[in-house]
C-alpha cells in the first residue's frame, strides 16, 4: 500500500524539479561574475513552470501514499502544488519588476523563494507529523530570510527578527502538541493517530494537543490571536515577498490545517461524505470562534492603517478568517469553498500587491498619500487596483463575490447562522478601508500630477491578474469543477 | 424583428452596457462623440420601452404565476448552483421599466454639462443603467442580487468624483449603507436557496416564482419565527433603499452632493427599487409575515411622510429640501403597500411612477438654478420670477405636482393611497393627511422666498432656462399632466398585478 | 463538565507530566510574583546599574559578538549532522547496494553545493 522510495519518485517530479532548480541557482550564483544579472530570475521561472507542468503529469486518481506513508499524492496535494507554484511564478515576475530589489543580487532571493515553494509542496502532501514539522520549518525559515532580504533597511531587519522569534515560538508549541499526539498513538502517521484517537482517548491530552497544534497552524495562516507578526513582517519585507507571504504560505497553511484536522481529529463518513468529530472536544466550534475573531480584528484594525502594505496585511488576516469559515463545516462543500476562494484570492491579492510594487517603484513609499491621484497619473494601474480591491470586498460582478457566496452558502447550509451574519457585517466594514484607497486614487487631487509610466510587461501582468478577477465573477465553472475534484484527500 | 421581440428585456438591459464598451474605445478628447454615443445608447431602451407599452397585455396579472409573465427570457446560466437567466415583466415592474428608460435618457442629456472626465462619467452611467434595468427585469434572485450590487460601484464613483463639496463623505456613506442592506439580503437569499426545492427538478433554485409557491418550502422555512426573521432581514435591506425612517440618513447627503443628473436617477429610480423589492420579493414569498408586520410598516410610512415634510420645512438648501420631500413621498408608497388593499397597492405603484417623474423634474430644476448661481440657499435668492419667468413657470408646475395639486399625477396617486388605506388604518391616514399641510407649506414657502417677493439684485441678469434643460423637463411635465387628468392608461398597466399581489398577501388565493 | 472530570485518569503517566508542568509554572511565576509583592521597595539609583563585580561599569553593557562565531557554529551543525547521517549508512552500506550509494551521493552532493556556496561567499574565512 505504501510506495517505497524508488517507486515514489515518479510522483515526486515537481519537487525534484524545484530542487534541481535550487541547486542550479546556487551553482550559477557562485560561478557567475556579474552579480546582478537576470539569469537567476529566468532559471527560477523555468524551474517553477516545469514543476507546474510536472504536477499534472500523473493524475492522482484516488491517491497514493508515497515515501512509506510520509506524504500523500492525491488531488488535494496536486491542487495546492499548482496553486502555490503559480503564485510563486507571479511573484518571480513581480520581483523582476520591483524597484526595491533592483540593484541587489537576486539569486539568493530566488533560492529562498524556491526553497519556500519546496516546503509548501511537502506541506500540502504531508501525512506524517515529522514530515509536517520539517516542511513547516522549510516553509518558515526561508521566509524569515525573504522578509529580511533588504539588508540595509531597518524595517526589513526588524520584520525578519519578529518573524523568527514568533515563528520559533509557534513551532515550538506546535511540536509539543505533536509530541502529545505521538505519545497517545505510538505512531507518527496522521492516519494512524486518527484511528487511535477515534477509538477513544482521555479528553485532556487530546484537547491540549488540538489547541497546541492550532497555535502552530494558526500562526502560519495568521489567524487571531497568532497574527501579531503579520503586519510588521508584511510592512518590512520587500513588497514581492509580502505578496508571496500573503498568498502562498497561507494557502499551504490551510492545506495542512484541513488535512491534519480532518485526518487526526475527525473521521470520514463515506456514506454522507461528511466528517464527524472523534473526540469530546468541539474543535469546529473553537475554530468558528477563531474565524469570527480573526475577521473582526483584521477588518477593524485595518481601518486605521496609513501604510498600504500594513492595510493589506490586516486584510489578509481578515480573509484568512473568511476561509476558516469553510473549515469548521466538516463537509466537502466547505473544503471546496476554501479551495475556490484561495484561487480567486490569489489573483486579487497578488494583483493588488503588484500595483503597490509599481507605486512603490515611482514614489519610493507605500503610504496612502503615495496613492493620491493615481487615477489621473496611472489610470490603467488605478483601475486595475480598484478591480482587485472591490473584488477583495466581495461585491458583484467580481470573482471575490463568488468566492464569498460559496463560503456563505455552505455556512448557511450547515446552519451556523451567527457566523454568516458576522462575516456579512465584516464584508461591509472591509468596504470602508478598501474604498479609502480607491478614494485616494480617484477622488483626491495629487500633489504631483506627473504621469507614472507603467512598463509594458507590468501592464501585461496586471491584465493577466485582472482578467480572471473579472471573468471568474461571471463564469467560474472550470475553477469550481477543479476545486470539487480536488477535495479527495487520501485516506489510509 | 423576431430577435428583438424575443429578447426585448435583455436588449433594454444590455444595450447601455454595449454603449459603454463602445465609448470606452473613443480616443481621448472627443467629448462630444462620447456624449452622443451615450445618448444613443440610452435612447434605444426608450424606443424599446415604447414597444413594451404597446405590446403589453394589460389583462394578465402574473405576480406569482410563471405563465402570466410577459417578455419572458428563461435560460440556464450557472448549472452548478442552479442560477437561471430569467427575465420577465408584469404589472409591478412595467411602469418602473418605462420610468427607468425615460429617466436614464433624460439624465444623459442633462449630463451634457459635465466637463471633467466625460468618458468615465458616461461609461459609469451606462453601467448604472444596465444594473437598474436588470433589477426590474430579473425574476431569478441571484440575477436580481448581482444587478442590485452592480449599481453600487458606479454610484460611488459618480457621486465621489463629480459631486459637490462633501462628495467623498456622501459617496462612502451611500456605499456602506446600501452594502450593509445588500449583505443582509444575501444571507436571506442563501437561506431561501437551501430551504426550498425546485418543483420540477427537486434540487435547489434561485427562481423567485418557485419561492412564491408555498409547497416548495421545507419544514424549517415553514416555521413562523424563521419567516419573520427572514422577512425582517429583507425588510431592512430594502428599507435602506426606500429610504424608510430611521435608515434614511444617507439620502440627504447623497442627493445634495451628487451631480444633478445623478440626483435625478437616484431619486427617480433607485429609491423605487426598495419598494419594488418589497413588492416583488418580500410580499409574495412571506405573505404571513407581511400581514404580521403591516401595522409597523404603515406607521413607518406615516413617520416618513410627516418627518420628511417637517425636515424639508427646516432646510435652507433647496436641493436638500427636495431630497427630504422625496423621503416624504416614499412614505406614501409604504403606507399604500402596508394597507394591503387593491386600491392602496395600486396607489403605491402609481405613486412610485408619479414620484419618479416629479422628483426628476424637481432635481433638474434645482440643477438649473445651481448652474447659474452656484449655490442653493433659499434665502440667498429672491424675486427670480421677474428675471426668469419660463423657469419659474416650470418650477411652479413641478412644485404643485409635488404637493399633490389635483389635475397632476401626484394627486391621483396620493388619493388612491389615502382611499386604499382609510379602511385599514384610519388614524394613520388622518395623521398623514395633516402631514400634507407641511408638504404644501415647504413647497409654497420656498416658492415664495425664491421666486416671489423683492428681487435680489445679484440675480437681476440670470440666464433663462435653455433649450437643453427644457428638453429634459418637457416630456416629464407632459406625462405628469396627462396622468393627472387621465390616469387610466397607467392604471391599466399596473392594476391587475396590484390586485393579485394583495390577494396573495391576504391569502385569499 | 462532570463527564470531563470523570474522564481524568489520575494514574495516567501523562497526568504526572501535567502536574509537573503546573508546579514548574507555578514556582517560576510564583517566586517572581512573591518577591515583587512581599519584598521591600527602596529605590536607589545604583540598583539599576549594570553589575560588574562591584566596581563602576567601565564599558557599555551590550557587547557586540562577532558574527563569525555564529557562522562557525552553524556550519559545524550542518556538516556534523551530515556526518551523523553518514554513520548508519556506512554500517548498512553492503546491504543497500547501488541504490543506497546513489541516494547518499545525492545527499552529499546537495550538501557539497552548499559547501561550495559557503566557501565562495567567504564564510570559511576566519577574518
Amino acid at each position: 500500500m505504501f510506495l517505497g522510495n524508488l517507486g515514489s519518485l515518479a510522483y515526486f517530479l515537481p519537487e525534484l524539479a524545484v530542487t534541481a532548480t535550487i541547486l542550479l541557482l546556487v551553482v550559477l550564483h557562485v560561478a557567475s561574475k556579474r552579480k546582478t544579472s537576470s539569469a537567476p530570475a529566468f532559471l527560477a521561472l523555468v524551474g517553477v513552470g516545469a514543476s507546474i507542468l510536472l504536477a499534472g503529469v500523473s493524475p492522482p486518481g484516488e491517491g497514493k501514499a508515497i515515501f512509506e506513508g510520509m506524504a500523500a499524492y492525491d488531488g488535494f496535494a496536486v491542487f495546492f502544488k499548482v496553486l502555490t507554484a503559480f503564485a510563486t511564478l507571479v511573484v518571480i515576475l513581480m520581483s523582476m519588476d520591483s524597484g526595491e530589489l533592483a540593484g541587489r543580487s537576486k539569486a539568493e532571493y530566488f533560492i529562498f523563494l524556491l526553497a519556500t515553494l519546496l516546503g509548501m509542496f511537502l506541506l500540502s502532501s504531508a501525512t506524517d507529523i515529522v514530515m509536517l514539522y520539517l516542511s513547516l520549518e522549510l516553509v518558515s525559515i526561508p521566509s524569515y530570510l525573504l522578509a529580511g532580504y533588504l539588508k540595509g533597511k531597518e524595517r526589513s531587519t526588524e520584520a525578519a527578527m519578529k518573524y523568527v522569534v514568533f515563528g520559533a515560538t509557534a513551532s515550538g508549541v506546535m511540536i509539543y502538541g505533536f509530541s502529545l499526539l505521538f505519545g497517545m498513538a505510538g505512531s507518527t502517521q496522521t492516519a494512524e493517530i486518527g484511528r487511535v484517537l477515534a477509538a477513544g482517548k482521555p479528553a485532556l491530552p487530546v484537547i491540549l494537543a488540538a489547541v497546541m497544534v492550532a497555535v502552530g497552524f494558526g500562526y502560519k495562516i495568521a489567524a487571531v490571536p497568532f497574527h501579531m507578526w503579520s503586519p510588521d513582517v508584511y510592512e518590512g519585507a520587500p513588497t514581492p515577498a509580502t505578496a508571496f507571504f500573503s498568498v502562498a504560505p497561507k494557502a499551504a497553511g490551510f492545506a495542512v490545517l484541513v488535512r491534519f484536522y480532518y485526518t487526526v481529529f475527525a473521521a470520514h463518513d463515506a456514506a454522507s461524505g461528511l466528517w464527524r468529530i472523534t473526540s469530546s472536544m468541539d474543535w469546529p466550534l473553537l475554530f468558528a470562534g477563531l474565524s469570527a475573531v480573526t475577521m473582526t480584528v483584521g477588518n477593524l484594525v485595518a481601518i486605521k492603517q496609513e501604510n498600504v502594505k500594513r492595510l493589506l496585511a490586516y486584510s489578509s488576516i481578515a480573509h484568512a478568517g473568511y476561509m476558516l469559515m469553510g473549515f469548521v463545516l466538516l463537509s466537502p462543500a466547505g473544503i471546496e469553498a476554501i479551495l475556490f476562494y484561495l484561487v480567486v484570492y490569489l489573483f486579487m491579492n497578488l494583483g493588488a500587491f503588484y500595483v503597490v510594487v509599481l507605486v512603490g517603484n515611482s514614489a519610493r513609499g507605500e503610504n496612502l498619500s503615495d496613492f493620491t491621484g493615481l487615477g489621473s497619473r496611472a489610470p490603467f494601474a488605478a483601475v486595475a487596483l480598484s478591480i482587485f480591491l472591490f473584488s477583495l470586498t466581495g461585491i458583484p460582478p467580481f470573482s471575490g463575490f463568488i468566492g464569498k457566496v460559496y463560503l456563505f452558502a455552505e455556512v448557511i447550509h450547515r446552519g451556523v447562522y451567527w457566523l454568516a451574519v458576522v462575516a456579512a457585517l465584516n464584508s461591509v466594514v472591509s468596504l470602508y478601508y478598501y474604498a479609502r484607497i480607491v478614494r485616494a486614487m480617484f477622488l483626491l487631487e495629487p500633489k504631483d500630477p506627473s504621469a507614472i509610466p507603467v512598463p509594458a510587461v507590468s501592464g501585461a501582468m496586471l491584465v493577466l491578474l485582472a482578467a480572471p478577477t473579472l471573468v471568474l465573477g461571471v463564469y467560474w465553472e472550470p475553477v469550481a469543477r477543479f476545486a470539487s475534484a480536488s477535495v479527495k484527500m487520501l485516506a489510509f | 424583428m423576431g430577435f428583438v421581440d424575443n429578447h426585448i428585456l435583455s436588449l433594454m438591459t444590455f444595450l447601455p452596457l454595449l454603449g459603454a464598451a463602445v465609448l470606452l474605445c473613443v480616443p481621448r478628447g472627443k467629448d462630444d462623440v462620447i456624449r452622443w454615443i451615450a445618448a444613443a445608447a440610452s435612447f434605444l431602451p426608450v424606443l424599446l420601452a415604447v414597444k413594451l407599452w404597446f405590446a403589453y397585455d394589460r389583462t394578465v396579472a402574473g405576480v406569482n404565476t410563471a405563465s402570466q409573465f410577459q417578455f419572458v427570457e428563461h435560460y440556464t446560466w450557472i448549472p452548478s448552483i442552479n442560477a437561471e437567466y430569467f427575465l420577465g415583466a408584469d404589472g409591478i415592474s412595467m411602469p418602473l421599466l418605462l420610468l427607468t428608460a425615460l429617466l436614464s435618457f433624460l439624465a444623459v442629456i442633462g449630463s451634457f454639462g459635465i466637463e471633467k472626465k466625460v468618458k468615465g462619467y458616461m461609461a459609469l452611467f451606462l453601467l448604472l443603467e444596465t444594473g437598474m434595468m436588470g433589477v426590474f427585469a430579473s425574476l431569478d434572485f441571484f440575477l436580481f442580487y448581482v444587478f442590485w450590487e452592480v449599481m453600487l460601484l458606479p454610484m460611488y464613483f459618480l457621486i465621489g468624483i463629480w459631486g459637490g463639496p462633501r462628495k467623498e463623505y456622501a459617496a462612502i456613506k451611500f456605499f456602506l449603507y446600501t452594502l450593509a442592506g445588500s449583505v443582509l439580503m444575501l444571507l436571506v437569499l442563501l437561506a431561501l436557496y437551501f430551504n426550498t426545492t425546485n418543483p420540477e427538478t427537486g434540487g435547489h433554485t434561485f427562481n423567485l416564482l418557485h419561492y412564491m409557491a408555498q409547497g416548495t418550502h421545507n419544514a424549517w422555512l415553514k416555521g413562523f419565527d424563521v419567516r419573520i426573521l427572514l422577512f425582517l432581514g429583507l425588510f431592512i435591506g430594502f428599507a435602506i433603499k426606500v429610504p424608510l425612517f430611521p435608515f434614511h440618513t444617507w439620502l440627504p447627503d447623497a442627493h445634495v452632493e451628487a451631480p444633478t443628473a445623478i440626483s435625478v436617477i437616484l431619486a427617480g429610480v433607485l429609491l423605487k427599487m426598495g419598494t419594488y423589492g418589497l413588492m416583488r420579493i418580500s410580499f409574495p414569498i412571506f405573505p404571513d409575515a407581511t400581514r404580521w408586520f403591516a401595522v409597523p410598516m404603515a406607521v413607518i410610512g406615516v413617520v416618513n411622510i410627516v418627518y420628511g415634510a417637517l425636515c424639508a420645512l427646516a432646510q435652507s438648501d433647496l436641493k436638500k429640501m427636495v431630497a427630504y420631500s422625496s423621503v416624504s413621498h416614499m412614505g406614501f408608497v409604504m403606507l399604500g403597500m402596508a394597507a394591503l388593499t387593491p386600491l392602496g397597492m395600486a396607489g403605491a405603484s402609481m405613486q412610485m411612477f408619479s414620484h419618479g417623474l416629479i422628483t426628476a423634474m424637481l432635481f433638474f430644476l434645482v440643477g438649473v438654478v445651481y448652474d447659474r448661481a452656484h449655490h442653493r440657499q433659499i434665502d440667498g435668492f429672491g424675486g427670480l420670477g421677474a428675471v426668469v419667468p419660463v423657469y419659474t413657470g416650470f418650477i411652479s408646475f413641478a412644485f404643485f405636482a409635488s404637493l399633490g395639486l389635483p389635475g397632476l399625477s401626484g394627486f391621483v396617486a396620493e388619493q388612491m393611497v389615502f382611499l386604499g388605506s382609510f379602511e385599514a388604518f384610519r388614524p394613520f391616514v388622518v395623521v398623514a393627511a395633516c402631514g400634507i399641510v407641511f408638504v404644501a407649506a415647504f413647497h409654497l414657502w420656498s416658492l415664495q422666498r425664491v421666486f416671489l417677493g423683492p428681487l435680489n439684485p445679484k440675480y437681476a441678469t440670470m440666464e433663462e432656462i435653455n433649450a437643453r434643460e427644457m428638453f429634459c423637463l418637457t416630456p416629464l411635465g407632459i406625462i405628469v399632466l396627462l396622468v393627472g387628468v387621465w390616469p387610466m392608461p397607467v392604471m391599466n398597466l399596473l392594476n391587475a398585478s396590484a390586485v393579485r399581489l394583495v390577494d396573495i398577501v391576504k391569502a385569499v388565493l | 463538565m462532570a463527564a470531563f472530570l470523570a474522564s481524568l485518569n489520575f494514574s495516567d503517566p501523562y497526568f504526572a507530566v501535567l502536574v509537573l508542568l503546573v508546579i514548574a509554572l507555578a514556582m517560576a511565576v510564583g517566586f517572581v510574583f512573591l518577591s515583587q509583592a512581599l519584598g521591600p521597595k527602596r529605590y536607589d539609583r545604583i540598583k539599576f546599574d549594570v553589575y560588574e563585580c562591584g566596581v563602576d561599569p567601565k564599558t557599555p553593557a551590550a557587547v557586540r559578538v562577532s558574527v563569525k562565531f555564529y557562522l562557525l557554529a552553524l556550519l559545524f551543525l550542518l556538516f556534523d549532522l551530515e556526518t551523523t547521517f553518514l554513520y548508519p549508512w556506512a554500517v548498512l552500506y553492503r546491504s543497500l547496494g547501488l541504490f543506497g550509494f546513489l541516494e547518499m551521493a545525492v545527499f552529499v552532493g546537495i550538501l557539497l553545493v552548499g559547501l561550495v556556496y559557503a566557501w565562495k561567499k567567504g564564510a570559511l574565512e576566519w577574518q
